[in-house]
């Protein structure tokens, strides 16, 4: 069967964002990126399914720009058999990419699609939800545990509380959650061979979809810093300062 | 002169509050992280300003106290330990960043500034301190000043003593010196800054440094690769080295390791191989990175590697990082006995192998684990105790190691401590990597610096 994980090119986890002096947004310039951190779980569990001889072929997907290819590069790294990038330069937004995303479902009849729950620079948490509503196949979100058999794949979903599991006809979309596996290094020979897979490049247009941001940001504000602490004298004054000024006591 | 008369002395200067006699305090600011010597320390004195320190070596030259220095007390050297009714001299309250200047790209500050603090001013100036370490937390910059602090990326930037631009030092007369005074270039005779950097306090104290600073390295990137021999390890670096500035070049042993793995480290790769090498380097560009991957398909070919990964996000070079981080904490519950020891590069593999095949051959009931900074000929050697030995009798079998150890140390032109200083406890061994005639000079640098001998005494020499 056919896997199709759509992944997204974000700043990278690690990196301290600072917002543009105009406040229009985050500072991106120079700044590190790499592959989102749940789809780095999506492209994992897609691996792990090939390579339990469940699944046959990965396809991995991104909308965004140019430079998102170095990321479809290290999931093909990763196992992916093969990529493609839908190349936009616009702001992605979930309702967007989920449209893409529903033609590439129609031009490509994949049995599974498997992505993050969300993105960390956005964190929308939507793409995978609205990708199986406008498609209409079943969906289990937040997985933390997926097996597929006899045309159905069961999730176990993380949810407040405690566990849910619920049991999809395929063709169906899975969303990833943090536990559900702990993604592989790509090694430095499949790096090399990830290089001569192929990579196909499609515009919004050819997949007759219309990527313009119907969500305007109006400004991006840093949270408040934290001011700093103050040493008190005696008990007392610690005391009557927990009463008075922070009003706790 | 009894535990209080010293106390005494120093109280009218300082005040009660940065005069500490309480066992706590004497307990806390008695050692380092050696934990040989018991602490017993007078006194603990807490200078803020450059002429009170002068007024404190001053005192202990009339009344013949000795001092010893201390800034993070995270030396593996017993350095700063005050074991014998020392007054300590604590900079924790001379922690202040004093100027910076851009067009310089240099930082002045006080010795008991942080490491990771002055790490995190640089970040804040767009620039960056090289010099790191796992203490960078603790450790102070007087301290990595005495002690010429070393650390993972010495390959690239040096040891703290080509940080250093300028200085200004007590010394044990209690004259106040300014060294250098941030200059880059100064052909002006004897350059007592270098004298002072990794003289663990036994010439004066620095109460103020200059320190220059580096551009931010970008987009590094970590490969580990899986080594099949020690010779081989010596092949990558050299072909890496050739087409790429590596930020560190690290290596560490299958048995190193499987007690990483073993507190949950990911492993990187799962080919078997009885040694890694750690790289880091900059990816400024993708040609630097097309250019590390055709020096991993050559030492492929040439059959020096056998697997390998390379990070492909910030958090995945972490992650890697940790292989080589935590060995020092996974083999701490296995009581080592720790060497730090180096020799020119080109003697590394050579080296390695005489030193294992003597610990073998010695002492075949003894695990060894190596790694180390391999790209400065710097290695750690490791010796586990055996679970059903008690600690007395493997210690006194590790010292006649040392023996035997620092003996092809001075065979290779070694050095017996790398980067960890000489304090007290390789004072013993300081003649494997000093010659007498050099000892000598060193004695008579001392007298001439600390007449009197109050400076940190007997660490270093005798």
């Amino acid at each position: 069967m056919k896997v199709l994980v759509p992944i997204k090119r974000v700043v990278d986890y690690n990196v301290k964002v600072r917002v543009k002096a105009d406040q229009s947004g985050v500072d991106l310039a120079n700044v590190k990126m790499a592959m989102n951190p749940f789809c780095e779980i999506a492209v994992e569990e897609a691996v792990r399914l090939k390579e339990k001889g469940v699944v046959t072929e990965i396809v991995v997907v991104t909308v965004g720009s140019k430079t998102a290819q170095e990321q479809l590069r290290t999931a093909m790294a990763l196992g992916a058999d093969r990529a493609i990038l839908v190349e936009t330069e616009e702001n992605t937004q979930p309702l967007g990419v989920a449209k893409a995303l529903k033609a590439l479902v129609e031009k490509e009849s994949p049995d599974l699609v498997i992505l993050g729950k969300q993105a960390i620079d956005d964190d929308n948490n939507q793409t995978g939800q609205m990708l199986a509503a406008l498609t209409g196949m079943p969906q289990g979100t937040f997985a933390s545990e997926v097996n597929v058999a006899d045309g159905k794949v069961s999730v176990t979903r993380e949810i407040d509380g405690g566990l849910q599991t619920v049991e999809l006809s395929l063709p169906a979309v899975v969303t990833t959650d943090l536990r559900l596996n702990e993604p592989r290094y790509a090694s430095l020979p499949n790096i090399m061979k990830a290089k001569k897979k192929p990579l196909d490049t499609v515009s919004p247009a050819d997949l007759g979809v219309d990527l313009t941001p119907r969500v305007k940001t109006l400004k991006v504000e840093p949270p408040a810093e934290r001011q700093a602490g103050i040493k008190v004298a005696s008990v007392e004054e610690l005391v009557d300062k927990l009463k008075n000024e922070a009003k706790v006591i | 002169m009894s535990q209080t008369a010293v106390a005494d002395l120093f109280r009218p200067l300082l005040g009660d509050n940065r005069c500490l006699t309480d066992a706590d305090s004497r307990q806390r600011y008695g050692v380092d992280w050696t934990k040989v010597w018991a602490p017993a320390p007078a006194v603990v004195l807490l200078p803020e300003t450059v002429e009170e320190v002068q007024q404190i070596v001053r005192l202990a030259n009339e009344h013949h106290v000795a001092l010893v220095p201390s800034g993070g007390r995270t030396g593996l050297s017993a350095g700063a330990v005050a074991a014998s009714g020392e007054a300590v001299v604590a900079f924790d309250r001379m922690n202040k960043v004093l100027a910076f200047d851009p067009y310089d790209r240099a930082v002045t500050v006080q010795p008991g500034v942080v490491t990771q603090q002055l790490q995190e001013y640089a970040e804040q100036q767009g620039l960056f301190y090289p010099v790191d370490f796992a203490s960078a937390g603790s450790s102070q910059i007087g301290g990595n000043i005495g002690t010429n602090a070393g650390g993972i990326k010495v390959i690239r930037y040096g040891m703290t003593r080509d940080w250093i631009t300028g200085l200004k030092v007590v010394t044990g007369k209690g004259d106040l010196l300014d060294l250098n005074k941030g200059l880059i270039k100064n052909a002006t005779g004897y350059d007592f800054r270098h004298l002072f950097i990794g003289s663990e306090g036994t010439l004066g104290f620095v109460v103020e440094a200059t320190v220059k600073l580096a551009r931010q390295p970008k987009d590094l990137a970590v490969l580990v690769l899986g080594v099949p021999g020690f010779s081989e390890v010596m092949n990558v670096l050299h072909a890496f080295q050739q087409q790429l500035d590596l930020t560190a070049f690290e290596f560490f042993s299958d048995k190193a390791m499987h007690h990483v793995l073993a507190h949950g480290v990911p492993r990187p790769f799962d080919t078997e191989a009885p040694f890694y090498c750690l790289l880091e380097f900059e990816q400024l560009s993708d040609a630097a990175g097309d250019q590390a991957m055709a020096v991993f398909e050559h030492c492929v070919e040439q059959g020096w590697v056998v697997d390998g990964v390379m990070s492909q996000s910030l958090t995945q070079l972490e992650q890697l990082w940790q292989l080589r981080e935590r060995i020092s904490e996974s083999i701490a519950p296995h009581t080592p006995y720790k060497n730090d020891i180096s020799v020119m590069v080109s003697k590394v593999p050579a080296f390695v192998q005489e030193v294992d095949d003597v610990v073998q051959r010695e002492y075949p009931d003894f695990e060894i684990v190596w790694f180390g900074h391999i790209g400065d000929g710097n290695m750690h050697l490791n010796i586990l105790k055996p679970a059903n030995l008690p600690k007395e009798e493997f210690f006194a079998r590790c010292n006649n190691v040392s023996k035997w150890v620092f003996g092809i140390v001075q065979k290779y032109n070694g050095s017996i401590s790398a980067e960890h200083g000489v304090g007290m406890t390789k004072k013993p061994y300081l003649e494997y990597s000093r010659s007498p005639e050099e000892i000598g000079y060193m004695r008579a640098v001392k007298a001439l610096f600390d007449p009197n001998g109050i400076m940190n005494p007997g660490k270093l020499l005798d």
